[in-house]
């Protein structure tokens, strides 16, 4: 039980990461990026191939860390280019590039069949099951800094022109500000997250593969965000959080209602994401929690 | 070694996808001009239709043009009911609520159609007949039906725009939607008309990819991408841009395949789409950049 | 609202402060006794320096019609400038041509004699050319008073090292900022809605809080598309007092689009006519009204 929870909490707080990225990006900046899964998948692949390849597991991370970041890079430009809409269609075309190319390029990612034996963190410490405690708190920890790291940004007069950004970019020009250089170093910062989020992912996991980076895990995020309400930092610990609940949640139903198989049991849980990101786009686009703020 | 002949095979066969990407391509830029957003679920609407003609077919065994009046229906229903549930309420705020409210439509609609009909690929009921062989260049008899098939349903998309009153005033309200109103256009009236052609398009283009391929849950997830640079590639908003993006989109995946393998196909589209962006952000026959 | 014993309505410079041209207050002591009261009188002064702003032969279209065709138009230094003209003539258009929203077809922008046409929006804003917008372009989600400060000229909080690396230079920064946008918070008798978010304002109170946006960078020029389009009478004479006043302590040039021709008539000194993109009538504003054309464009287009 104590296993399962830490289990939980574990990719619950990895969740948490990369929600806080997207909430940076979309919720402060309002840059859609429907290709967040991409730079979660390449700080995963980053980091474990590089481990596998003897390398020790802090550098791995940094160098995960930093290529999903600079990976956002061309996309950021390119984001100066497209309004949102076109953005939101060429990153989820971009996720499932880096995909089809994961999947494709076995030489160095083994394809569909998979990646495993990825060493896992703490392992080495031979502290037994304790390993996945550490984990746990470590990532407790890292989820702190990053919130930290966050609310002191937003606060900033940089938070408080990506924020401008967000509500008229026009009229920030109009005031003698360049909103082209924030909104690629957002975009960067958020991926950077996603690929310390894939970091953690990739090391708790031990076994990767292609297809755990759908664009459902986006979408994940993005319901996670939602909930809690974009725009606001609380807002993404308390969205990945229920997040969390709910997808575990739903594993339960199937002890309880006797005869679903798994795949129908992932069916409704996949529906239900989408009957979410409806009804809260409907009826409470400002998040469970928020006064509604206009 | 890839002959001559191959690559007239290859390009054949871009074609006639082409002529395919090219109907979810048009009910996306339908969209795009008139409710001004990108329409996640455009693909999800044609799998829907291609069930539903599967369905039809199965419990009446018809034929498949017959069966196709019952997927028409469906995309149609589905279409109008999204929009009268959804999209007509997000209509005054930002584009992106629709956008996201398309993509939990897309969850929605494939999960709910895997609930019920499983995961497992299906097949239409088409006479099987071999290929015509022109020296070397093979043409499936089902291929050109499902691109005759396409044509059919762009050339009556194209009579509705052009020569109907109600059309004309789609035509209006994707031109100027300010002056459009100013001029008493019925803005409701052409959302529904809107919308109905969209489910019909998107039927067509569903039961003719099944015909061409299978049927599964995924089938018009995965055209998403394809018919998205289809648009923007022709010009968004432009009904002829969508047909002519589709069809060079088809070419290049099927041409791209000698060089870089099959399964490259959506890393292309998205090389494609990257490209028009950046060089030729108005595409082909569009006059209102999708970049700025 | 404002100093205890000023009659209502009265104004009052941020502070009873000037500011010089970089935006630091300054004692109203440092300036040259004698600062032109009168809207007009500096425009002589100005003849043999280039002017504040020229634009020639400016044109602008959409697809074949032509929003703006041919104009030109001069302000001098300090100068009060109307542009009229009826719904269509091209009014914001051009507005958008000078300050970089739009790339002009031809034609060409000056300003203070140094040619801008090619410049961005955000580097003619540094360069003091700074604008408003006829539908507001409030950031809805920002309080008040962060709207004002999100146009404090380039402070080195805008930089992430700098936010992460050198905090308390940035604290200092944004304390000295902060007290400058609250003058103009005051000034502008926005101080009591400071905290609320801009989204929040009447149509009146965002018409200001643009002003008070723009001034943030010190502008040696503003323009305003029509500041008083849906405010009330009362504040109408408000704003065009601050105007006055702006113009005559900070020497700041404003060019003015209004429909309200009553209350720019008393405003300006000068005053253009466009219709149909052109421009038909430009001078002293009582004479230009007065000019048959004029008229016929005007009352034409009314009945
Ligand atoms: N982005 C645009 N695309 C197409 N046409 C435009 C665009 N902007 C303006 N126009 C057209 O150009 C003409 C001039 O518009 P503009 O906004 O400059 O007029 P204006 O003089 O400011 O009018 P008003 O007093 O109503 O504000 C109008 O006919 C308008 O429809
Ligand atoms: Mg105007």
């Amino acid at each position: 039980m104590t296993a399962y929870l830490v289990a939980v909490g574990i990719v619950a707080l990895i969740y948490m990461l990369l929600t806080l990225g997207l909430n940076l990006q979309y919720g402060y900046t309002g840059l859609i990026n429907f290709g967040h899964v991409a730079f979660f998948a390449i700080g995963a692949y980053a980091s474990a191939l590089l481990t596998l390849s003897g390398w020790p597991m802090a550098p791995a991370f940094a160098v995960g860390t930093l290529l999903a970041g600079l990976a956002a890079w061309p996309i950021g430009l390119l984001s100066l280019r497209l309004s949102d809409d076109y953005l939101a269609v060429v990153t989820l075309g971009f996720s499932e590039a880096v995909r089809i190319t994961i999947q494709e390029e076995r030489w160095l990612t083994k394809g569909v069949q998979g990646l495993p034996g990825i060493p896992r963190m703490f392992q080495s410490l031979g502290i037994g099951e304790y390993a996945e405690i550490a984990t746990l708190a470590l990532l407790v920890v890292v989820n702190a800094a990053a919130v930290a790291l966050v609310v002191h940004l937003v606060r900033s007069p940089y938070g408080r022109l990506i924020q401008a950004i967000r509500d008229d970019e026009v009229a920030v020009e109009a005031l003698g500000k360049h909103p082209a250089r924030l909104k690629v170093q957002v975009f960067m910062v958020g991926a950077a997250l996603a690929g310390l989020a894939g970091g953690f992912y990739a090391h708790f996991i031990t076994y990767l593969s292609p297809d755990q980076f759908l664009p459902l895990v986006t979408f994940y995020v993005w319901i996670a965000m939602i909930i809690g309400g974009p725009g606001r930092t609380a807002g993404a610990v308390a969205g990945a959080t229920i997040l969390m609940v709910f997808l575990e949640g739903s594993r339960f139903t199937r002890e309880l209602v006797p005869g679903v198989s798994e795949v129908q049991l992932a069916s409704v849980r996949i529906a239900m994401i989408g009957l979410a990101l409806i009804l809260m786009t409907l009826y409470r686009p400002q998040g469970i929690f928020g006064e509604r703020k206009e | 070694m890839t002959t001559a002949v191959d690559f007239v095979n290859l390009a054949l066969n871009g074609l006639v996808e082409g002529l395919l990407i090219a109907l979810p391509a048009l009910a996306l830029t339908l969209v795009m001009g008139i409710a001004r957003f990108p329409n996640a679920a455009t693909g999800d609407y044609m799998t829907v239709s291609a069930y539903a003609a599967l369905g039809v077919q199965k419990a009446l065994g018809v034929a498949i043009a017959v069966a196709a009046i019952g997927a028409a229906a469906a995309g149609i229903a589905v279409a109008l009911f999204f929009h009268l549930w959804v999209f007509r309420a997000l209509a005054r705020r930002r584009p992106v609520a629709s956008l996201v409210a398309s993509i939990g439509i897309a969850f929605l609609v494939r999960a709910l159609l895997t609930l019920f009909v499983g995961q497992e690929q299906q097949t239409f009921q088409v006479a099987l007949v071999r290929a015509w062989n022109f020296g070397g260049v093979r043409l499936l008899p089902t291929d050109l039906y499902a691109a005759l098939g396409a044509i059919v349903a762009m050339a009556a998309l194209f009579a509705l725009l052009h020569a109907t009153p109600i059309g004309r005033q789609m035509r209006a309200v994707a031109d100027n939607p300010d002056l459009a109103r100013a001029s008493g256009i019925r803005a409701g009236r052409v959302m529904l008309v809107m919308w109905a052609c969209t489910g019909a398009l998107c039927a067509v283009g569903g039961v003719l990819m099944g015909v061409k391929a299978v049927v599964m849950p995924e089938l018009g997830w995965e055209l998403l991408i394809p018919a998205f640079a289809a648009m923007i590639l022709g010009g968004i908003g432009s009904v002829p841009g969508a047909v002519a993006g589709g069809v060079l989109l088809g070419m290049v995946q099927e041409l791209s395949i000698p060089f870089v393998g099959p399964s490259y196909k959506i890393a292309v589209t998205f090389g494609v789409m990257l490209a028009v962006l950046l060089l030729r952000p108005r595409g082909l026959f569009g006059s209102a950049p999708a970049a700025r | 609202m404002s100093a205890k014993g000023r009659p209502e309505g009265e104004l009052l410079p941020p502070g009873g402060k000037a500011r010089s041209a970089k935006g630091a207050p300054v004692s109203a002591k440092g300036r040259p006794e004698g600062a032109p009261a009168s809207p007009g009188a500096t425009a002589q002064a100005a003849r043999a320096a280039p002017p504040l702003l020229a634009a020639t032969g400016l044109v602008k279209a959409f697809g074949g019609f032509r929003a703006v065709d041919d104009v030109a138009f001069e302000v001098a230094e300090r100068q009060l400038t109307g542009i009229v003209g009826t719904n269509g003539a091209g009014k914001s258009t051009a507005f958008a041509l000078v300050a970089g929203q739009l790339a002009p077809d031809a034609g060409s922008v000056t300003l203070g004699g140094d040619d801008i046409t090619r410049l961005s929006p955000s580097a003619r804003a540094r360069r003091g050319l700074a604008r408003t917008f006829q539908v507001p372009r409030e950031f809805t989600h920002l309080t008040v008073r962060d709207n004002l400060l999100a146009a404090a000229p380039r402070t080195s909080g805008e930089t992430l090292s700098s936010v992460f690396l050198q905090p308390r230079r940035v604290r200092a920064e944004e304390a000295a900022q902060a007290a400058i946008a609250e003058r103009w918070l005051a000034f502008l008798n926005l101080a009591a809605v400071a905290d609320l978010h801009a989204g929040k304002l009447s149509g009146g109170q965002k018409k200001l809080l643009e002003l008070g946006r723009v001034l943030m960078l010190a502008p040696r020029l503003i323009l305003l598309d029509e500041p008083f389009a849906g405010v009330n009478p009362v504040l109408i004479g408000e704003i065009s007092a601050r105007i006055r006043e702006l113009n005559a302590t900070e020497g700041i040039a404003f060019v003015i689009i209004e429909h309200n021709l009553e209350a720019l008539k008393r405003l300006v000194s000068q005053l253009y006519v466009m219709d149909r993109g052109r421009v038909i009538a430009e001078g002293d504003p009582a004479a230009v009204l007065a000019d048959a054309r004029v008229q016929e464009a005007y009352m034409g287009g009314v009945i």
